[in-house]
């Protein structure tokens, strides 16, 4: 007996998964128990150290009052969500506060609704839903061109929440047996008007757009439009399909009417020039058997800037800096700013991208640990950005990652031109 | 002459086991384990080899031979995000990106030695062929093999409780014979209505050593759903089905 205990003690020492292997599992249904309400949240940390470039045009446009070499960002962000449901009713509500303090720009502060809105459910076929809340609509991992109401997400964290536009839409879902699976339509409508979506584009109008789901000989297929309105006519499709277990490939294309684009010519003058302009995606996401996934995706933006259009809005900046530095003038900067925000400032300003992720699933056998890469190659300029990243989530509602930015090009080109040359964050959530 | 007679003799001890029609056994064990159309839910437990644990808790509904949908409901980070699948078709959609992705078989959602396959199990004759039936005593050893490369392993192993026809242990194998993972099936519960299988799978991995992961099943109810039910455009609203 006493040996026995011995042993037992020695096998306890030395190998506990082989005491636990026969532990009872318990299973308290009470948490299964329908509430008809829901709190939840999420709260994160990530600071962020920028190395700078002190060459590159956007440094210049960002630090002329204020150089420096690195930055150091203390960001934070604390999102509530909630919900009640009751009947064929139910109300959701998301906030979100993002918090930010650097050296440069001090503390600022900014909370949104992202979600909120309310919802009919009178049968499994038919919904209805008012209020602030997003669609993200599209196949693409790092872009959707199609997604024509949302605001666009950003390419090198897409998993971001994005906040919504104040809409009402409409979900009617039919199922068959053959070929054709599914069937739904979504038809949505948006107005813009002051204080209600008034950064959708011209005011006083009610946009209507729609978008019919297809589940195709297994081909996921979405047919979008969006109506002329506050912004121009568009249309578009998207697909999505496996070809084996774990090859898929996904699509999209968009045709959008009469885009307006502003742009500096070679002599540094403003212009605007109104063209149709076709936009696309092409992807595909694969997985080994030992776990690597690997996303791939070109993208062609046709309301992108070329690289002669860069080149002019960077000699641009240049002039405007040079200019600052012998007068003390920040006209043409202030200008150079505004355009910043009106196209050449997007997260994807120019016209050919290529994207190629890497994540391997928990290598060396180490659970919940995901280390990635990310490679954005900018093809009309031949500039990139390289993103590795460890990810880990073996603390339950606690997820860490570490994330760093090696953006390279020679001058004039888009990775070039960015204000920093290295990018070092860690980002620590929890979710409740 | 011998040669007649030995073959005779081999045809007539084998003939038991020939005879069972392995195909109506392996549907008998599908039905015992779930209803056709039923909702459910599980617990899922990590178990790393110092005994560290993460837990996720799953509402799921079934209806007929191809239609799956799961939707997690713990933890926090968790919550909200739902699993499909049609046939051979799977997505998952998370609250945060808002839009199901396409997700494959042999990926998983959870982490651990389950797979997405083990997660949204349809039934196994649905899936498999039985290609041969061993009659070890007490127990049937079924073999069975994947209809097409659609199906996350291409061979299966069931050993089956003669008496019970509940399915003891099932080993996952790849078309070269290699071991993925083995299911243990256990503790057997009256869930009522009739349904009666084991409420615990733990399942572990050569390709995760020391590792184990575990199902716990409860409030398995038969239950009939309309098909727009199983659709992506429903996914977001899985939870109006509790």
């Amino acid at each position: 007996m006493k040996r026995n205990v011995i042993l037992f003690l020695i096998l306890l020492l030395f190998f506990p998964a082989a005491a636990l292997a026969e532990e009872s599992y318990t299973f308290d249904t009470s948490e299964t128990e329908k509430k008809p309400y829901h709190f939840g949240g999420y709260v994160e940390l990530r600071p962020v150290l920028n190395v700078l470039d002190k060459d590159a045009a956007l440094y210049q446009l960002q630090y002329y009052r204020d150089p420096r070499s690195t930055l150091m960002e203390w960001n934070g962000r604390f999102q509530l969500e909630g919900s009640y449901e009751k009947g064929i009713g139910s109300v959701f509500v998301k906030t979100n506060t993002d918090l930010r303090y650097s050296s440069f720009a001090n503390g600022n502060e900014r909370t949104a609704i992202f979600d909120g809105y309310g919802t009919l459910k009178p049968s499994p076929s038919w919904k209805v839903e008012v209020g602030k809340k997003t669609l993200k609509w599209g196949k693409g991992y790092a872009w959707n061109p199609v997604n024509f109401i949302d605001r666009p997400k950003d390419p090198y964290d897409p998993d971001l929440p994005i906040e919504g536009y104040i809409m009402a839409t409409m979900d009617y879902i039919r199922s068959f047996d053959g070929p054709l699976k599914t069937f739904s339509f979504t038809p949505v409508i948006v107005p813009v008007y002051d204080h209600i979506n008034d950064d959708f584009g011209v005011n006083n109008r009610i946009n209507a757009a729609g978008k019919v789901y297809l589940l195709l000989y297994d081909m996921d297929l979405d047919f979008i439009f969006a109506a002329d309105g506050s912004r121009t006519a568009r249309m578009g499709m998207d697909f999505s399909r496996n070809i084996t277990t774990s090859f898929e490939i996904h699509g999209e294309l968009a045709y959008i009417k009469g885009y307006q684009q502003p742009f500096l010519d070679n002599a540094g003058v403003l212009q605007s020039r109104t063209q149709n302009v076709v936009s696309g995606l092409m992807g595909i996401r694969h997985l080994t058997t030992f776990d690597l996934t690997t996303i791939l995706e070109y993208y062609h933006n046709g309301m992108g800037y070329s690289a002669d259009d860069m080149k002019n809005y960077y000699n641009y900046i240049r002039q405007g800096y040079n200019g600052y530095q012998s007068t003390g003038n920040t006209q043409m900067l202030n200008v150079a700013q505004n355009l910043a925000t009106g196209g050449y400032g997007r997260l994807s300003p120019m016209e050919d991208y290529l994207q190629l992720r890497l994540s391997q699933k928990e290598p060396f056998d180490i659970l919940y640990f995901t280390p990635a890469v990310t490679f954005m190659f900018n093809l009309d300029d031949q500039s990139y950005n390289i993103t590795p990243e460890l990810l880990y989530t073996g603390i339950t509602n606690l997820e860490l990652r570490l994330r760093a930015g090696f953006i390279r090009g020679s001058r004039d080109t888009e990775f070039g031109e960015k204000a920093n040359d290295y990018r070092f964050e860690f980002r620590a959530g929890y979710y409740f | 002459m011998l040669k007649t007679i030995v073959f005779l003799m081999t045809l007539l001890t084998a003939f038991p086991v020939y005879a069972l029609d392995g195909t109506a056994l392996l549907k008998q064990v599908d039905r015992n384990l779930n209803p056709e159309s039923y909702d459910m839910y599980r617990k899922l437990i990590n178990v790393e080899p110092d005994g560290k644990k993460k837990e996720f808790t799953l509402f799921s509904a079934k209806k007929g031979v191809d239609k799956v949908a799961a939707l997690f409901l713990a933890p926090a980070s968790e919550k909200g995000r739902s699993t499909l699948r049609l046939g051979d078709n799977m997505w998952l959609f998370i609250p945060n990106v808002g839009k199901p992705i396409r997700i494959t078989s042999l990926q998983s959602v959870v982490g651990g030695v389950f797979n997405n396959a083990d997660i949204l199990n349809l039934d196994y004759a649905a899936e498999y062929d039985v290609v041969r039936v061993d009659d070890s005593g007490k127990e049937y050893l079924l073999f069975l093999k994947a209809k097409n490369k659609n199906v996350a392993y291409d061979q299966i192993k069931m050993w089956v409780d003669k008496g019970k026809k509940l399915p003891i242990k099932v080993e996952c194998l790849t078309e070269a014979n290699m071991l993925i993972k083995t299911l243990y099936f256990k503790d057997h519960k009256d869930f009522g209505g009739g349904i009666v299988r084991p409420a615990v799978i733990e399942t572990d991995s050569p390709l995760y050593k020391g590792y184990k992961s575990v199902m716990i099943f409860a409030k398995i109810k038969k239950r009939s759903f309309k098909d727009e039910v199983f659709t992506l455009t429903y996914m977001p609203n899985l939870e109006s089905l509790r």
